[in-house]
């Protein structure tokens, strides 16, 4: 059954913005999208980046609880994208090599997992393995290291 | 076997050091002069050498800006050929440094076994499989340091005239370096660790000094010791560990000495005065930092901003994922001689609670001509992944 953000916001006690719409159902999609400042990259369709990204060979996995994982905490306002799923269903690690240093960590679900973010609201993700990456800003010299990051 | 309320309760302890110690070093009280001369003269005695003649002053950059001063504090070269072959004729900072390194170096391998003993108690591990030793660190170490020595020394030091900074030979950060000294209280005073005690006294020495005193010189037979800040104004790092602090204030300077030398800081981000005071489109311009361009872009706001500034479009392009938006290149003006730079000007995917769509804009490497790879660029994509965008909120 699909989920609102009103259910979402009742199973985890996360909070989200008064003016976001809570009763319509979260888009749910297993192809690459954007919430805010991160961005969810399925890892099979994209061929892991061309193989430029890989698992540490004994990458260590946490269940995702139902009060969620935050994944990254916005810089001014202490606004985190939390990853939320039924227990169960969802395992994610911070073990991975991702060349551009922008990787947070993957996430891999059987079931239905959620993105929750105060300002943006939910995004649905569709059984899979996933890459999350963060958002950096840059001039020439950054190219090939990293710029600054990004937190909204 | 340990109960999960004695491990918590041991955490509790070194988290109520970490927090005295991190008070200590960000005193603005007046330095406590009686102390900190008792304890560099007992640290002289340690290295069989008489009193030193003190000298005070109000700021780093005070002890620094004279010429004369500062041949006398730069510590001769230890150079292969030039060095003094017995170690007790080397100068006093050499000597001093080496002292507390050997210190720290007994205090840390005691520490590094208590940890390991405390990582084998998985019971002491937190519900993530965390182990304790790990745990210490990260509510104790990583505050502490994360905020004396990154978040306040760093923009200091950096801020003293760059060839003085090559000059000033060793440094003691006297109440920065509250950060290490707290650390080994932490894990003695949780009762985790103890250490031999023949080092209990240096290390009290160390531990006064960070509680009375400035950053401090010493010479052969002259000290010369600043005073602490009298402007100190912090705020929570939400980007570090639990209880670090970064530098910020919105009216003044953020750290301030009482012969004027300080910084202004925003965030944690170290600016120039004027962005503080008065920021405006053409300081902005004339800028070559980005970091600081941003921030007080930031304070002028976006919008203020690209009303005020010319800005040279480059291209636009729709928004993948994002129905109805549109993603814009714009030139950066820059002073002459700065670096290029471009800005992506994007529109959020989710709406303000008025319903409008805030624009936000970020900082994009000059030599990319086309939105969409820019976009792309700052995920770490290329334009042709980014494309393949279905939905952005």
């Amino acid at each position: 059954m699909p989920l609102t953000l009103a259910d979402l916001t009742r199973r985890t006690g996360l909070d989200v913005l008064d003016h976001l719409e809570r009763e319509a159902a979260i888009p749910v999609t297993g192809r690459l999208q954007a919430q805010g400042d991160l961005i969810v990259i399925p890892c099979i369709t994209f061929g892991w980046l061309d193989g430029r990204v890989d698992l540490w060979p004994n990458a260590r996995w946490r269940s995702v609880p139902a009060a969620g994982i935050e994944l990254l905490r916005s810089a001014a306002g202490g606004n985190p994208h939390t990853l939320v799923a039924d227990p169960g269903t969802c395992e994610w690690t911070t073990e991975v090599a991702d060349p551009t240093g922008l990787g947070l960590g993957v996430l891999t679900a059987t079931g239905v997992a959620y993105l929750l973010h105060p300002e943006h609201g939910g995004a649905g993700i569709a059984p899979g393995t996933y890459l999350v990456r963060r958002q950096r800003e840059g001039t020439d010299e950054a190219r090939g290291r990293d710029g600054p990051l990004i937190a909204d | 076997m340990a109960s999960a309320s004695e491990v918590s309760q041991r955490l509790g302890l070194a988290i109520a050091v970490r927090d005295d110690w991190l008070h200590a070093g960000l005193s603005t009280e007046q330095a406590d002069t009686a102390t900190a001369e008792a304890v560099v003269t007992e640290l002289y005695g340690r290295l069989g050498w008489p009193r030193p003649r003190f000298e005070w002053v109000p700021s780093p950059a005070a002890a620094l800006l004279n010429t004369d001063r500062r041949q006398e504090l730069r510590p001769g070269r230890l150079g292969g050929a030039s060095a003094p072959a017995a170690a007790r004729d080397w100068p006093a900072a050499a000597r001093l440094a080496s002292m507390l390194s050997d210190l720290r170096g007994r205090l840390d391998a005691r520490i590094g076994a208590a940890a390991i003993r405390a990582w084998r108690r998985a019971a002491w591990a937190d519900a993530q499989g965390t182990s304790f030793g790990r745990r210490l660190e990260d509510a104790v170490n990583r505050p502490l340091r994360g905020t004396l020595w990154d978040a306040i020394c760093a923009p200091l030091r950096a801020a003293l005239p760059g060839a003085e900074r090559g000059a000033l030979g060793l440094t003691w950060y006297g109440q920065h370096d509250a950060w290490w000294v707290g650390r080994y209280e932490a894990w003695r005073r949780a009762g985790l660790v103890r250490y031999d005690p023949a080092d209990a006294r240096p290390l009290e020495l160390w531990g006064a000094l960070a509680r009375s005193t400035g950053w401090w010189w010493p010479g052969e037979d002259h000290c010369v010791m600043a005073g602490r800040p009298v402007i100190m104004h912090t705020e929570p790092a939400p980007d570090g560990a639990p209880g670090q602090l970064r530098l910020h204030r919105q009216d003044g300077p953020a750290i301030g000495f009482a012969d004027g030398y300080g910084r202004y800081v925003l965030h944690g981000t170290p600016v120039p005065a004027w962005v503080v005071t008065g920021p405006t489109v053409e300081a902005i311009q004339r800028e070559p930092n980005i970091e600081v361009r941003r921030t007080a872009i930031e304070r002028i706001g976006w919008d203020a901003y690209l009303d005020q500034a010319r800005l040279s479009p480059v291209a636009a392009r729709p928004d993948p994922g994002n129905p109805g938006a549109r993603l814009r290149l714009y030139d950066l003006p820059v002073a002459a001689g700065a670096r290029p730079a471009r800005i992506l000007l994007a529109v959020n995917g989710s709406p303000e609670p008025g319903g409008q769509h805030r624009q936000y804009a970020l900082t994009v490497p000059a030599s990319i001509d086309d939105p969409v790879a820019a976009a792309a660029w700052t995920y770490g994509l290329t334009a042709a992944q980014y494309a393949q965008l279905a939905r952005r909120t």
